[in-house]
């Protein structure tokens, strides 16, 4: 962990702790024949306490107000929802048109514009939920870590309306997007939602690997299939030999193969993303503590509660100061 | 004689409180510069390029600006914005919208901590065309963010007929940072998982390079002709860059340290006033400090020395 100040040039004020040491702090009182007094060891002490506590007063002001702050923090949160991985295929293909309509959208829309509506539509009603988002087209790309932070992850969504590029290539997201539940606790129900036109192979090697994690992770698969124009519903098989013939339908044998809970959606079907909502919703939970990184800690209340701790017995000292005999 | 309450136990009393209220961390609606940025990453192979060498900070390309977009966010005012994208290729992708800083820190640091070569999903880098997709991206927005937009320039394959940027001077505010030295280095070859394979040479590059963390073409040697087993150089081109910003009417600014872009990234001309919930913490405790110095500082007027 390291420290910082906002605007260290205030630490300078630190200087003044030096004063009370130089000069008294309380008015001088007129008396006769100082040489009469006896030296008292107690009042010496007590004008010692004094001067530290005004010092130490005085530095822990100036330090507050230079700014202070820790940096690479981990704040503990807890979350009592589900843990939902949003895949989303960002591929080139998701720039045709979709062959449905989804909330009142026309079926000239791009499938991007479809899923960013989709994907924000059910973030905003899964309210205690924790998302974590992984986009993916030629290679995965980590978009949002495990977080409660919605504003964050509809933020993220909303930057799915733009262009996708490249590829889809399936297996290396849906690792990526496994790899969000390795070494954590499962306390609640491990969702990956993908929404995904489909149209891709994943090769036997990578079939076996995934597989075996979802099995690991206890995780379910959430499949919103947007549909184009051209191609087929997912539970058709296909009509000729080739294994071409129907990528979605063969990702759709696949993902049934994989021994967890898997269900898919329709988004031509209005009621589909109602449906997985309900479906999340029936799922236990069990509330998560987890760990989320706070970049910047302001200490500087620290610093001013420090002050204010030294200055209560100054405060009382002061009121028991005799000013004249 | 009657003790009294007198001035300097109420200086002490006032410094108390105003040190209690600034514990409780009070703010007030003031206007301030806050900022709108998005920045876009160049997540091409050059950017691993390790010219950098500076202590306790990533010495590659990609690392060290990274490191330096950190600094710049956590230096922004709060209700300053910060959004992230990637280029490559031709494209610019974003990751996530403008957010909060303050709010949104952890969030907007993990993401960045996970910016990757590996995440591209091609390999080449047309910069003027991935400069034209970021400026369209975000002349798309409403109201639009200032771009930075941090590349080393370098362009791969090498391309004889520079495009021209579609766009009116000033039309789009922000900075160009060129990332790297302008003294050529080999770039690393990766593997999936970020082993060392040696460097690139230049043979793999005079046909298009189409290896990505994913894709793998490297088998295909039918391009490797005039193979002189000499390495690809890779330096900052800080002409082609600087011509740019000038074109699109943005800033230039050469990454020498995580300082200077957040120095340059506060500059009230990129900012613009808002009405912010403003910290006055630390004047309350500045008042404090000088009512607690004030007795050293003056001795009472009225009181008379003893001297012996």
């Amino acid at each position: 962990m390291s420290f910082g100040f906002v605007s260290p040039w205030w630490l300078l004020l630190g200087a003044g702790a030096l004063l009370p040491w130089l000069r008294p702090g309380q008015p001088a009182v007129d008396y006769s024949s100082l040489a009469m007094m006896p030296e008292d060891r107690l009042s010496v002490a007590i004008d010692r306490g004094l001067r530290a506590l005004t010092s130490l007063a005085l530095a822990a002001l100036a330090a507050g107000i230079a700014g202070p702050y820790a940096l690479e923090q981990w704040e503990e949160r807890l979350g009592t929802g589900a843990h939902i991985v949003l895949l989303m295929d960002r591929s080139s293909s998701m720039n045709e048109n979709f062959s449905g309509r989804y909330l009142g959208g026309t079926a000239g829309e791009s499938k991007n514009a479809v899923a960013r509506r989709l994907l924000a539509d059910f973030v905003r009603r899964r309210g205690d939920d924790l998302f974590a988002m992984v986009a993916f087209s030629a290679a995965p790309r980590y978009v949002m870590p495990l977080t409660q932070d919605r504003e964050a992850v509809l933020a993220a969504i909303d930057s799915v309306g733009d262009r996708g590029h490249g590829i889809t290539n399936i297996a290396p997201g849906l690792a990526m997007a496994l790899d969000f539940f390795n070494g954590r606790p499962a306390t609640g129900a491990r969702i990956i939602l993908l929404v995904s036109d489909g149209a891709t192979r994943i090769e036997e090697e990578s079939q076996d690997m995934i597989r075996q994690w979802f099995q690991d992770s206890q995780s379910r698969l959430y499949w919103i299939y947007l549909r184009s124009t051209n191609s087929a519903p997912l539970d058709r098989p296909p009509t000729g030999a080739s294994d071409d013939a129907s990528p979605e339908y063969l990702l759709h044998r696949y993902f049934q193969s994989l021994g967890v809970p898997y269900t898919a959606y329709e988004a031509t079907n209005p009621r589909a993303v109602e449906e997985a909502i309900a479906d999340i919703g029936r799922l236990a939970n069990q509330p998560l503590r987890y760990l989320e990184k706070v970049p910047r800690k302001d200490l500087s209340g620290w610093c001013y509660g420090c002050a204010l701790i030294l200055l209560l017995p100054l405060l009382a000292a002061k009121s028991l100061e005799v000013h004249a005999w | 004689m009657k003790a009294r309450v007198g001035r300097p136990f109420a200086g002490l009393a006032a410094a108390a409180v105003l040190t209690l209220l600034a514990w409780a961390d009070p703010r007030i609606p003031l206007e301030r510069p806050v900022f709108r940025y998005l920045f876009v990453l160049d997540i091409t192979q050059s950017m691993n390029a390790r010219d950098y060498h500076l202590e306790g900070l990533p010495a590659d390309r990609l690392g060290f600006a990274k490191a330096a977009i950190r600094r710049a966010i956590t230096d922004l005012p709060c209700g300053s914005q910060a959004g992230l994208g990637l280029f490559t290729t031709q494209n610019v992708e974003l990751l996530f919208e403008p957010l909060e800083v303050c709010r949104h820190a952890g969030v907007i640091e993990d993401v960045l901590e996970h910016v990757d070569w590996r995440m591209a999903w091609a390999a080449d880098s047309f910069i003027a065309q991935g400069l034209n997709a970021a400026l369209r991206i975000v002349k798309k927005r409403d109201p639009a963010p200032r771009l930075v937009f941090l590349s080393d320039g370098q362009q791969t394959p090498e391309d004889p007929v520079r495009p021209e940027l579609k766009i009116k001077p000033g039309e789009v505010q922000g900075l160009i940072v060129g990332v790297g030295d302008v003294k050529p280095v080999p770039i690393p070859r990766l593997d999936r998982e970020n082993r060392p394979l040696g460097f690139w040479e230049k043979a793999d590059i005079l046909a298009p390079v189409t290896t990505t963390a994913y894709l793998d073409a490297s088998a295909d040697t039918s391009h490797r002709r005039g193979n002189d087993g000499s390495l690809y150089l890779s330096w900052l081109h800080e002409t082609e860059l600087r011509d740019f910003a000038d074109t699109a009417g943005l800033g230039y600014l050469r990454l020498d340290t995580p300082e200077g872009l957040s120095l340059a990234l506060r500059d009230p001309a990129l900012g613009e006033l808002r009405v912010v919930p403003t910290g006055i913490g630390w004047t309350l405790a500045l008042i404090a400090w000088l009512l607690v110095i004030w007795p050293h500082l003056v001795p009472d007027p009225r009181a008379r020395h003893v001297s012996g």
